[in-house]
């Protein structure tokens, strides 16, 4: 193998997966349109297109199940899009599944694995029986046109004419005068100008121009407009609009009046009509004022490939070199503090102002770029939600069907930008947040419709940015979390005693869907509810630093909402001391840090709890939870460490820590500050320690462990105490 | 820092042409842990730090020192002497971290007391490790050799005056550092 095969392979594999995301879109639009009625066929030609350079691209690098599923696709989309087979459900059905199947053998390609997929060769046969057969043939209706008018139509274009007749709209011509510098600017702001009005199905040259320099097009159009709408429309761009009159009409058409005639006298200035083919159009005869060589009427053609040019100024990278960027990034920001050390410690001398204050410029200099630069890689790193909201759109689509639940899905905000890593991880949590929507959700047809909701249900995916953090939210219009059978299920488990199950609030029972094991759906679907659900939902997001809540209403719906970082690689930690030994606690996670009055602490049960604005909060002695009170350090740091302040008394902290609706207060001896720092892992040989996402170095060689609060959460509040707690906390 | 092929080249006492008529040999780095001399073959020691500031992790296993910070990786440091049960004394200036490759593609620093020198030991030089040993430590040990007494009988004076030095256990380190 040459030397980069293995990049241009990856290459390959990412951008064939790109374009399978870009299918999966098409198809959710198409899908809208067999619903709505109006089937944009740009979309089908999206679709069509995406196949044909699947093809290709599965061609190049010997992917024969790719090259073959696309080579059956391909024959199915081309039919759609002439016309011969009409699309159904079903049809699209297959579509999608081809989808779902394209992602499989990438997946297996990726893995360099060569085994057959059975699926593929009966996705194949599938599509081999032909569906829904062909479309009810159309006619040209009322319209005498010009059959050497039909001639020179492309079968895509007189498909397109006959659907759009077949659909009662009104025909039109358009002629335009372009110059030919900028003939394809021109066309295109035309194009988005008539796009709205109804569908361009050609445009042939008239072979008529004010000089050499500009060319005449006839334009044909279909459109629901009348004649004067259009005319407003186009008005000022030179539009001459003429509506061709049907046969019915008073009007006699076409070729006598001359109404027609620029499209009668067309075919005597074209060569025998081969548009299908792909191929540049021969140069214009003699008296079109075209130059030999434009090829206009390629422009036209669906399938144009003109340019190996890529279009988009985009470059794919492997988000381990943008791993390897932040760490360098990191690096540098530990210089940088030593930096602003060394500057403090020139001006502190009071020797060489001058020399101080230059070095203290070139340092906010270098604070500045470098900042710049953590944020350019930290964008560079950012991709849509989008990504995986159309995962969803498509999962959403699978399963209401499975269920047999009409189910619409407003996505708003998938635009919304989050770490790359972070989306990857998203993915699987939502996926099942949207199955528990639909398959415990949204009530089945009748149930829905006895109580006077709409048939249709609703699940709303909302994304926005909220400072820091990127808040998901999921929302159904469904029955409701039944808290009577949570509750039930929750004292069955001995989870809740009988007389806690008396006094608990809503939300607390709420919050036992995150208990694992728990489940309200008596018979287990085939989707989800089989006990293993939100737990492992909320492990996957509190993973990522993120926390989840739920809010639901008996009969309304539930409501999932996500609160997330927006990168993971750095983050905005509280840097807090226990003793000499320096901790940091993500920003996202503290609410706020009070000084600790001994005096406040009461003893419940064995736990300290103090009372904070109204409601009690429960305490976490770290350095007794670290076993740091009575063991020395095994070293002791370096002999320059900062003295511990002493004022009096020994003063302590609480940072208030949150995850979702939990609180817990980390008492802590000493509050050092805010900082960004970068996380890095422990090694796997610390694996099995608890209570730490990670480590950061400080700068200087220092290392900060950094808490991991929720898991110290989970840890302190564990079992039914954590409902006490969170009881307390609510009703405070 | 020190780097182990110089060390290798300026350090090693015995001489090469000595070695030849002996078959092929491994190099081994002797360090001393709890007052006994310990060896482990090179190939698996990356490089001998002076102890960074090491930070301790609360909650972690009782041989496990903490982590140290070497140039922006984070690396897990072992004690060996608890994990062999020996003597434990306070930190010196020879104090060394060895950073070894650990199966599964960590690396992990080891505390050692002192670093000595590298040996260069043929098959026949290592012996079974003695079952008089026994119980868990054993397990871990691949070898012991009298690197001193072959120096001796081929007339060369042991190098250092420092731990006794007859007597070097080979360690298996990779296994050590799974358990």
């Amino acid at each position: 193998m040459p030397e980069g095969g293995d990049r241009a392979r990856e290459e390959f594999l990412s951008e064939a997966q790109e374009i399978v995301e870009g299918l999966g879109r098409d198809l959710l639009g198409l899908d809208e349109g067999i619903r709505s009625g109006r089937v944009d066929p740009a979309l089908v030609n999206d679709v069509f297109r995406a196949v044909h350079t699947l093809k290709g691209l599965a061609g190049l690098f010997g992917a024969n199940r790719m090259a073959s599923l696309s080579h059956e696709l391909e024959e199915l989309l081309d039919d759609l899009r002439l016309g011969r087979v009409e699309l159904t459900a079903a049809v699209l059905d297959l579509l999608f599944r081809s989808v779902e199947l394209y992602g499989r053998i990438l997946q297996a390609e990726k893995e360099g694995k060569d085994q057959a997929l059975p699926e593929v060769d009966d996705l194949v046969r599938d599509l081999h029986k032909g569906l829904g057969g062909p479309a009810a043939a159309s006619t040209l209706g009322p319209y005498d046109l010009d059959t050497s008018l039909l001639a020179v139509l492309t079968e895509y274009e007189e498909h397109r004419l006959r659907t759009n007749i077949s659909q009662g709209l009104r025909l039109y011509r358009l002629r335009v005068q372009f110059q030919l510098a900028t003939i394809d600017q021109a066309l295109d702001e035309l194009k988005a100008i008539a796009k709205p009005h109804g569908e361009i199905i050609t445009y042939l040259p008239t072979g008529a121009g004010a000089d050499a320099d500009s060319i005449e097009l006839d334009i044909l159009m279909a459109s629901a407009s009348l004649l004067p709408v259009l005319s407003t429309a186009l008005d000022g761009r030179g539009v001459e609009i003429e509506e061709i009159a049907r046969r019915a009409g008073a009007a006699a058409p076409t070729r006598q009046t001359g109404k027609a005639a620029a499209i009668s006298s067309l075919p005597s200035l074209l060569p025998p009509p081969s548009p299908t083919q792909g191929t540049p159009s021969t140069p214009i005869p003699s008296h079109g004022s075209l130059p030999p060589g434009t090829d206009l009427l390629s422009n036209k053609l669906p399938l144009d490939m003109g340019t190996i040019r890529s279009v988009a100024q985009t470059v794919r990278v492997d988000i381990h070199k943008l791993d390897r960027l932040m760490n360098i990034v990191g690096e540098l920001s530990i210089v940088r503090t030593s930096l602003a050390r060394l500057v403090e410690r020139l001006r502190s001398e009071h020797v060489e102002r001058e020399l101080a204050a230059d070095v203290q410029r070139l340092q906010r200099t270098f604070d500045r770029h470098l900042g710049a630069m953590q944020q350019g890689i930290l964008e560079v790193r950012m991709v849509p939600l989008g990504q995986v909201f159309d995962k969803l759109a498509r999962v959403v689509r699978q399963i209401s069907r499975d269920a047999d639940k009409l189910v619409n899905l407003v996505i708003t905000g998938a635009e919304t930008e989050v770490d790359k890593l972070i989306v990857e991880e998203l993915s699987d949590p939502l996926m099942h947040m949207m199955r528990n929507a639909i398959d415990h959700g949204i009530e089945p047809r009748a149930e829905r419709e006895a109580v006077g909701k709409p048939a249709v249900g609703t699940i709303a995916l909302n994304a926005f940015q909220k400072g820091n953090h990127v808040v998901i939210e999921i929302e159904d219009d469904g029955h409701g979390i039944n808290t009577r059978s949570l509750l039930e299920a929750a004292s069955r488990r001995g989870l809740v005693s009988a007389e806690e199950a008396r006094v608990i609030s809503r939300q607390e029972v709420l919050n036992l869907i995150f208990i694992p094991g728990l489940s309200t759906k008596t018979d287990v679907s085939e989707l989800s509810g089989r006990g293993v659900g939100m737990d492992v939902v909320k492990t996957n997001i509190a993973k990522l630093g993120g926390a989840i809540d739920l809010q639901s209403e008996d009969g309304i719906g539930t409501k999932v909402t996500v609160t997330l970082p927006i990168t993971l690689a750095i983050i905005s930690a509280l840097v807090v001391k226990l003793g000499e030994r320096l901790f940091a606690i993500p920003l996202a996670n503290v609410q706020e840090a009070v000084v600790l009055e001994p005096s406040g602490v009461r003893n419940i049960e064995g736990r300290e709890v103090v009372t904070l604005r109204g409601s009690s909060l429960q305490l976490c002695r770290l350095s007794q939870l670290f076993g740091l009170d009575d063991q020395p350090a095994a070293w002791t740091p370096r002999p320059g460490a900062p003295a511990v302040e002493r004022s009096g008394r020994v003063r302590e902290y609480v940072v208030v820590t949150v995850v979702g609706a939990r609180r817990l207060g980390l008492v802590v001896s000493t509050l050092v500050g805010e900082q960004d720092v970068v996380i890095k892992a422990l090694g796997p040989s610390l694996k099995g320690v608890r209570g730490f996402a990670g480590a950061s170095e400080l700068g200087d060689q220092r290392i900060a462990l950094v808490i991991d609060a929720p898991a110290l959460i989970d840890e302190m509040l564990a079992g039914g105490e954590r409902l006490r707690a969170e009881g307390r906390g609510y009703h405070g | 820092m020190a780097d182990l092929a110089r060390r290798v080249k300026h350090g090693g006492p015995l001489k090469r042409s000595r070695q030849q008529d002996r078959g092929p040999r491994t190099e081994f780095l002797a360090f001393v842990l709890g007052g006994d001399v310990y060896a482990a073959p090179v190939a698996l020691i990356r490089e001998i730090l002076k102890p960074p500031p090491l930070t301790p992790v609360p909650r972690a296993p009782h041989q496990i020192l903490g982590i140290v910070s070497v140039r922006g990786q984070l690396v897990t440091v072992v004690d060996l002497r608890r994990r062999l049960r020996l003597v434990e004394g306070p930190p010196s200036r020879k104090t060394r971290i060895l950073l070894v490759d650990a199966t599964g593609g960590e690396v992990m620093g080891v505390f050692v007391d002192e670093v000595l020198q590298v040996y260069r030991l043929a098959e026949s030089e290592i012996e079974p490790a003695a079952s008089a040993l026994g119980g868990e430590v054993a397990g871990y040990i691949a070898g012991i050799a009298r690197p001193a007494i072959a120096a001796a009988a081929r007339g060369a004076l042991p190098a250092e005056a420092g731990p006794d030095a007859s007597v070097v256990i080979l360690l298996d380190l990779r296994s050590v550092l799974d358990a």
